[in-house]
C-alpha cells in the first residue's frame, strides 16, 4: 500500500511538526504526572518521594477509590452495550431510507451542546417532584408515584440517572459512526447475496457484520476510552456527591489534587487511570482482531 | 488503525521516542518563546527588566493582575472593585490594573495551579486560617505589616480580625469581611405556620420544623451540592453540644478526639434534623445559590447561613419579610451568643511579583478605602473594617440592623471545618456530613470516619 | 404484516428525533421565560410572554461580542493548525513507505487515553517557562496537541484507501511530494477533514478548564470560560443565563447543520474494507 520511497528529511518536514508538538503538550505533562504520582506533595510546598507509597495508599486504604473504579467501569460497559443498538439502527435506517443523512445529524444534536446546558436541562428533568421535575411529574400523572426518586440524590440511583444522561447524549455519536460504516458496505455485494437467496437479516450475518468489524471496534475504543475518562458531565450535575455515591476515577483523582491538596495522589491516580485505559484498549483490540481473523 | 503491533511497539516506542523529543522540546519551546515574545500581553513583556533600576513608582508603566470572586455584575461588590480600580487608575495613569474576575470554584482550582509553577497573579484571594497556611508556608504571599502601617490601615480592622491571617506575627492577607452565621426566617411563612416567635432551643426548632412542613413549605433552605454549606451548619450544632468553642483546636491539640460524646451528640441533633425532613427534596444536587434561591424566593422558611448574605435578601422578592436570629441551644447546652465565626476572604499579595511596591500602593489605597465604598453601596454589614456612619441614617433596611445588633452581642465562637483543620481532613469532613443528608448513619460510625481521616492527614 | 413493520421502524425512527432535538427547543424555550415560570418546573409549557429582553440583558452584560471574538480566533486558528499538520502527518504514515510509521500512529493514539485534567499543571509550568500563559497561544498550542490524535486517526484512515496510482503518476511526471500533497491527495481528502473539523470545533468550542486557568486579561478570554462564569454567578436570573446559554451555542449549532451533511461522509471513509 505504502508507495512512496522518499528521503528521511521529508519524512521529518511531514511528520515533526505534529509529533513534535504533540509530544511537547501531551507526552510531557503526562509523563510528569507519573513522575509527580510517586511524591507526596500538595502542590505547594517541597515534595517528598515515596515510591510507590501513594499506590500503596489506592490500592488499600482509600475508601473512594474502588467504588469509583467500579462505577468508571461500569460506565464504559454501559456505553460500550449501547453500541450494538446503535448498530441495529443504523442498519434499519440503511435498509428503510434512502437517505437518513438529515436524520442522523439531528440524532447527533446532543453531542454539540456544551456540558453546562446538558446539564442544566437533565438537571430539570431529574428534579425532586416538590421542585417539578419532569421525570416524576410524569410518573405522578401515570399514577406511578411509588416509582418517584430523587434520581440524583439517592446514593443507588443517582450514577444510574448519569449513565442514563451519557448514553442519550452520545447515542448519536456512535449512530453516525456505524450508520456511515454500514453506507460504506457495496451494494453489489447485498445484490449478489439476494441472487444466492440470502435476504434480511441473513444477508446483515453474513455481509455487514463481517464488514462492519473494524468500525464497531472504533466505536467500541471511542467509548471505552470517552466513558474512562468521563468528567465534565459528573461535575456538572453531582460533582461525585452525595458523599461519592458518583465519584467516578476522573472526578477522584481532580478532588483529591485540587480540593484535599493531595497533588501527589491525584496524580498516581491519574496514572491508574492511563495504565488501565492502555491494557483494556489493547485487550480490547486483541479481541476484534481474532474475530476479523474468524470471520475472514 | 489501531495495529496488532500496538502491543509490541508500545512500550520500546514510547521509551525510544521520549528521549528524541525531550531533546527536540528545547529547541521547539525556544522557537515558540521568541515568538511569544512579540505577541505575550503587555504584563508579562513590559517592565521586567527595569524593575530594580526606578527609584520613582510614579512614572513607571506597570500593569497590575487582581484576581477576584466578585464575578455578578448586579452585586454591590462587583461595582465595589469595579469603582475603586477606576479610581485609582485615574489617579495613577502609569498603573493599570487587570481584574481577573472567576467565580469561587474557578478561582480556588486556578491558584491552586498558579501556586504550584510558582506564579500567582500580583493580587489574589485567599481564605483565613488553615485554608492559606498552604501559600504561606510555600512562600507565595508577601508579608503585609508595611502596608496595615501606612495611613493607619491597621487599625481601621476589627480587634482581634487579623489574626486569622497572621503566621509568625505576620500578617498575610487583608479581609474583604468578617461574618457570624445567623438563621434568617421569613416572617410571613411563620405566621402562615402559627409560629409566634423565632425557635431558643433545638426542641423548639423540630418542632416548628414540623409546623412547617405541615403547611407544606420547606423549613429549611439549603444548597447542599456545594458541602460546605451542610458542614457550616453542623458546626454551629457541634459549637452548641460542646457548650463552647475549641472543640477542633482540642482534637488538633490531642486533648479530644472526633469520638468525643459532644462530636456524636451533635451527628445525633443533625440526623434529628433531616428525619425530619427539614431540608429541601434533593439538597445534594442543589449547589449554593440555588439554595439560597429557595429562601429569596419565599419557598423556604428558614436559612442558616452566614452574614454575608444580608444585602441579597434585602435585594431579592422576600425583602422586608425577613429577620434574622442567632442559633437555638441544643440539648440546654451551648450560649446563643458564641456564633460560628467566619472571617471573610481576603487580599493578599505575591511575594514575586515584578510590581511589589505599586502592588502594596495600591492595596493600602484599596483597603482604606473599602469601608467607606461598601457602606455606600449598602454593603457594610459584616465588612470587618470599622465605618463611620449610621446604618438607619444611610437607609440600611430593618434586616441589616437585626443583623448589625447581632454582630454586638457576639462573644466568642468557631471558625468553619475547613478554615480550621487540613484541606484532606476538611474533605473527608464534608463528604461525610453531605452523607448524612442522604443516609441515616450510625454516628458513632460518623464520628470513628473522621477521627480516622484526621489521624491519616495529620 | 409489512405495513406494520414499516410503521414499527419509522415509529422507531421518530422516537429519536423527538428526544435528541428536544434540548434545543427546552433552551429556547427556558431562555424566553421569567425566573418564575423556570422556577415553577413546569416542563413543556410555552412562556406566557415572550421575554425577548433576556437576551438583551445577556448581551450587555456578558460581554458577549469580546467573548465571541476570542473564541473565533482561537477556535480558528486551532482548526486550520489541526487540518495542517495533522494531515501531513496522516499522510506521512499512510503513504510512505518507512519504518517507523506503525509506531508514529502508535504514539499519536496513545495520546486518546491522557486525560486533560492530568496536564493541567505540567502544562501551567511549560507555559510559565515559554512565557506564553495569559496569551491565546496558552491555549491554542494545548488544543492543537490534544485534537491531533483523532485527527491523524482519522485521516490516516482515509488516505490509505486513496487508490495509488494517482500518485504513482503523477510522481513519475517529475511532480515533488509537496505538490502531490497539497495538489492531489488534500483536495480528495476533503470530507474526513470535515469530519475532523466539526470534532474539533465541537471540543474546542465547549472546553473551559484550560481557558479558566491560562487566560487571566478580561479581554483575551474566551466565550466558554463567559459562559460557565455566567451561569455559576452568585444571584441568579434563570431567564438571562438561558439566554446566554442559546448565544453561546447559537454559532456551533449553526456551522453544524451547515456542514453536517459533510461529516457523515468522513468519519470512516477509509474503515471499510471493499
Amino acid at each position: 500500500m505504502k508507495v512512496l520511497k522518499v528521503p528521511a528529511y521529508t519524512i521529518a518536514a511531514f511528520i515533526l511538526p505534529c509529533l513534535l508538538l504533540y509530544v511537547c503538550l501531551v507526552f510531557v505533562p503526562i509523563l510528569v504526572s507519573l513522575y509527580t504520582g510517586l511524591l507526596k506533595w500538595d502542590g505547594l510546598t517541597t515534595s517528598q518521594f515515596v515510591g510507590f507509597g501513594n499506590f500503596k495508599n489506592m490500592f488499600w486504604n482509600d475508601p473512594v477509590f474502588w467504588p469509583s473504579v467500579r462505577r468508571t467501569l461500569l460506565y464504559a460497559v454501559a456505553s460500550m452495550l449501547e453500541i450494538p443498538l446503535c448498530l441495529g439502527m443504523a442498519i434499519l435506517l440503511n435498509r428503510y431510507l434512502r437517505r437518513a443523512n438529515t436524520l442522523v445529524s439531528i440524532y447527533f444534536t446532543p453531542v454539540i451542546l456544551s456540558v453546562v446546558i446538558i446539564g442544566q436541562l437533565w438537571k430539570t428533568i431529574y428534579n425532586p417532584t416538590s421542585m417539578g421535575g419532569m421525570l416524576n411529574g410524569v410518573l405522578v400523572s401515570l399514577g406511578l408515584e411509588s416509582w418517584t426518586h430523587n434520581w440524583l440524590t439517592e446514593p443507588n440511583i443517582a450514577m444510574y440517572s448519569l449513565y442514563l444522561v451519557s448514553l442519550w447524549q452520545y447515542f448519536g455519536y456512535h449512530l453516525l459512526i456505524q450508520y456511515t460504516g454500514v453506507q460504506n458496505i457495496p451494494d453489489e455485494l447485498y445484490e449478489a447475496a439476494r441472487i444466492d437467496g440470502a435476504d434480511g437479516f441473513k444477508a446483515d450475518r453474513y455481509i455487514t457484520l463481517p464488514l462492519i468489524i473494524p468500525i464497531f471496534k472504533i466505536s467500541i475504543i471511542l467509548a471505552f476510552i470517552g466513558s474512562l475518562q468521563a468528567f465534565d458531565l459528573v461535575m456538572v450535575m453531582t460533582g461525585g456527591g452525595p458523599a461519592h455515591a458518583t465519584d467516578v476515577i476522573s472526578t477522584h483523582m481532580y478532588n483529591s489534587s485540587f480540593l484535599s491538596f493531595k497533588y501527589g495522589y491525584g496524580s498516581a491516580i491519574a496514572t491508574f487511570l492511563v495504565v488501565v485505559c492502555l491494557i483494556f484498549t489493547g485487550i480490547i483490540n486483541m479481541i476484534f482482531n481474532r474475530l476479523e481473523r474468524k470471520f475472514e | 488503525m489501531v495495529n496488532r503491533k500496538m502491543k509490541q511497539t508500545a512500550t520500546v516506542a514510547f521509551a525510544a521516542l521520549m528521549a528524541v523529543s525531550l531533546a527536540a522540546c528545547g529547541n521547539s519551546n525556544n522557537n515558540a518563546n521568541s515568538k511569544a515574545k512579540d505577541t505575550a500581553a503587555p504584563n508579562a513583556a513590559t517592565g521586567s527588566g527595569n524593575a530594580a533600576a526606578t527609584d520613582a513608582p510614579s512614572d513607571k508603566k506597570v500593569t497590575i493582575t487582581f484576581q477576584n470572586i466578585y464575578p455578578d455584575p448586579a452585586t454591590p461588590s462587583y461595582k465595589m472593585i469595579h469603582e475603586l480600580t477606576d479610581q485609582y487608575m485615574k489617579e495613577h495613569p502609569n498603573v493599570k490594573i487587570e481584574l481577573d474576575t472567576l467565580n469561587t470554584d474557578q478561582q480556588k482550582v486556578k491558584l491552586k495551579t498558579q501556586a504550584a509553577s510558582k506564579e500567582i497573579p500580583d493580587i489574589t484571594m485567599v481564605n483565613p486560617a488553615a485554608q492559606m497556611k498552604p501559600f504561606v508556608d510555600a512562600g507565595l504571599l508577601a508579608p503585609l505589616n508595611d502596608v496595615l502601617d501606612q495611613n493607619g490601615l491597621k487599625d481601621t480592622y476589627q480587634a482581634g480580625l487579623l489574626d486569622y491571617y497572621s503566621f509568625d506575627n505576620n500578617v498575610y492577607a487583608l479581609p474583604d469581611g468578617n461574618n457570624i452565621e445567623v438563621v434568617y426566617y421569613n416572617k410571613d411563612l411563620f405566621a402562615q405556620a402559627g409560629i409566634a416567635a423565632p425557635p431558643t432551643t433545638f426542641e423548639e426548632l423540630l418542632k416548628d420544623v414540623k409546623l412547617l412542613k405541615d403547611k407544606g413549605i420547606t423549613p429549611l433552605a439549603i444548597g447542599e451540592k456545594d458541602s460546605w454549606t451542610g458542614s457550616f451548619l453542623f458546626m454551629n450544632i457541634l459549637l452548641r453540644t460542646n457548650g463552647g468553642p475549641g472543640f477542633l483546636k482540642d482534637v488538633v491539640d490531642g486533648k479530644k478526639t472526633f469520638e468525643d460524646p459532644a462530636f456524636v451528640e451533635a451527628v445525633d441533633a443533625f440526623q434529628q434534623l433531616v428525619a425530619a425532613g427539614a431540608f429541601p427534596d434533593g439538597a445534594t444536587s442543589i449547589d449554593a445559590n440555588a439554595g439560597g434561591n429557595i429562601f429569596r424566593s419565599g419557598k423556604a422558611a428558614m436559612w442558616v447561613i452566614g452574614t454575608w448574605e444580608t444585602g441579597a435578601n434585602d435585594a431579592s422578592s422576600v425583602a422586608g419579610k425577613v429577620g434574622a436570629f442567632q442559633f437555638p441551644t441544643v440539648n440546654g447546652k451551648g450560649d446563643p451568643n458564641e456564633f460560628m465565626l467566619a472571617p471573610g476572604s481576603a487580599f493578599a499579595v505575591s511575594a514575586n511579583s515584578e510590581h511589589l511596591k505599586e502592588t502594596k500602593d495600591f492595596l493600602n489605597f484599596f483597603a482604606s478605602e473599602y469601608p467607606k465604598k461598601q457602606f455606600e453601596l449598602k454593603n457594610a454589614v459584616g465588612i470587618g473594617q470599622k465605618v463611620d456612619g449610621d446604618l438607619k441614617a444611610a437607609g440600611y433596611s430593618e434586616l441589616a440592623i437585626t443583623v448589625a445588633g447581632l454582630f454586638n452581642q457576639v462573644k466568642g465562637g468557631d471558625l468553619s471545618f475547613d478554615n480550621t483543620m487540613n484541606p484532606a481532613t476538611s474533605q473527608v469532613h464534608l463528604s461525610s456530613i453531605q452523607n448524612l443528608f442522604v443516609q441515616k448513619m450510625d454516628s458513632k460510625a460518623v464520628a470513628k470516619e473522621h477521627q480516622a481521616a484526621f489521624e491519616a492527614n495529620k | 404484516m409489512r405495513k406494520l413493520k414499516k410503521g414499527i421502524v419509522y415509529l422507531l425512527f421518530a422516537i429519536p428525533v423527538i428526544t435528541q432535538l428536544y434540548p434545543l427547543l427546552w433552551l429556547l424555550l427556558y431562555s424566553l421565560k421569567t425566573n418564575e415560570e423556570i422556577q415553577d418546573g413546569s416542563f413543556f409549557s410555552f412562556p406566557r410572554k415572550f421575554q425577548w429582553h433576556n437576551y438583551y440583558e445577556a448581551y450587555t452584560s456578558g460581554s458577549y461580542l469580546k467573548y465571541l471574538s476570542n473564541s473565533v480566533f482561537v477556535t480558528a486558528l486551532t482548526m486550520i493548525c489541526v487540518i495542517l499538520l495533522a494531515s501531513m502527518a496522516a499522510y506521512a504514515i499512510s503513504r510512505f513507505r518507512w519504518k517507523y510509521g506503525n509506531v508514529v500512529m502508535t504514539i499519536f493514539l496513545m495520546g486518546m487515553m491522557i486525560p486533560m485534567q492530568a496536564t493541567l499543571l505540567p502544562l501551567m509550568i511549560i507555559f510559565k517557562n515559554m512565557h506564553i500563559l495569559n496569551t491565546h497561544w496558552s491555549l491554542i498550542l494545548p488544543y492543537i496537541a490534544f485534537s491531533t490524535p483523532i485527527a491523524v486517526f482519522i485521516l490516516s484512515g482515509f488516505m490509505r484507501a486513496i487508490p495509488h496510482e494517482i500518485e504513482e503518476s503523477a510522481f513519475i511526471d517529475g511532480a515533488s511530494v509537496y505538490r502531490i500533497f497539497r495538489s492531489i491527495i488534500l483536495p480528495v481528502s476533503i470530507p474526513p477533514v470535515m469530519t475532523v473539523c466539526i470534532l474539533t470545533f465541537i471540543n474546542i468550542w465547549n472546553e473551559y478548564i484550560l481557558a479558566a486557568t491560562f487566560i487571566s486579561s478580561e479581554r483575551l478570554k474566551t466565550l466558554p470560560f463567559g459562559v460557565y462564569t455566567f451561569v455559576s454567578q452568585y444571584s441568579v436570573n434563570y431567564g438571562n443565563i438561558g439566554a446566554f446559554l442559546v448565544m453561546g451555542a447559537l454559532p456551533v449549532i449553526l456551522i453544524y447543520f451547515f456542514l453536517s451533511n459533510q461529516i457523515t461522509k468522513g468519519m470512516v471513509a477509509g474503515a471499510v474494507k471493499g
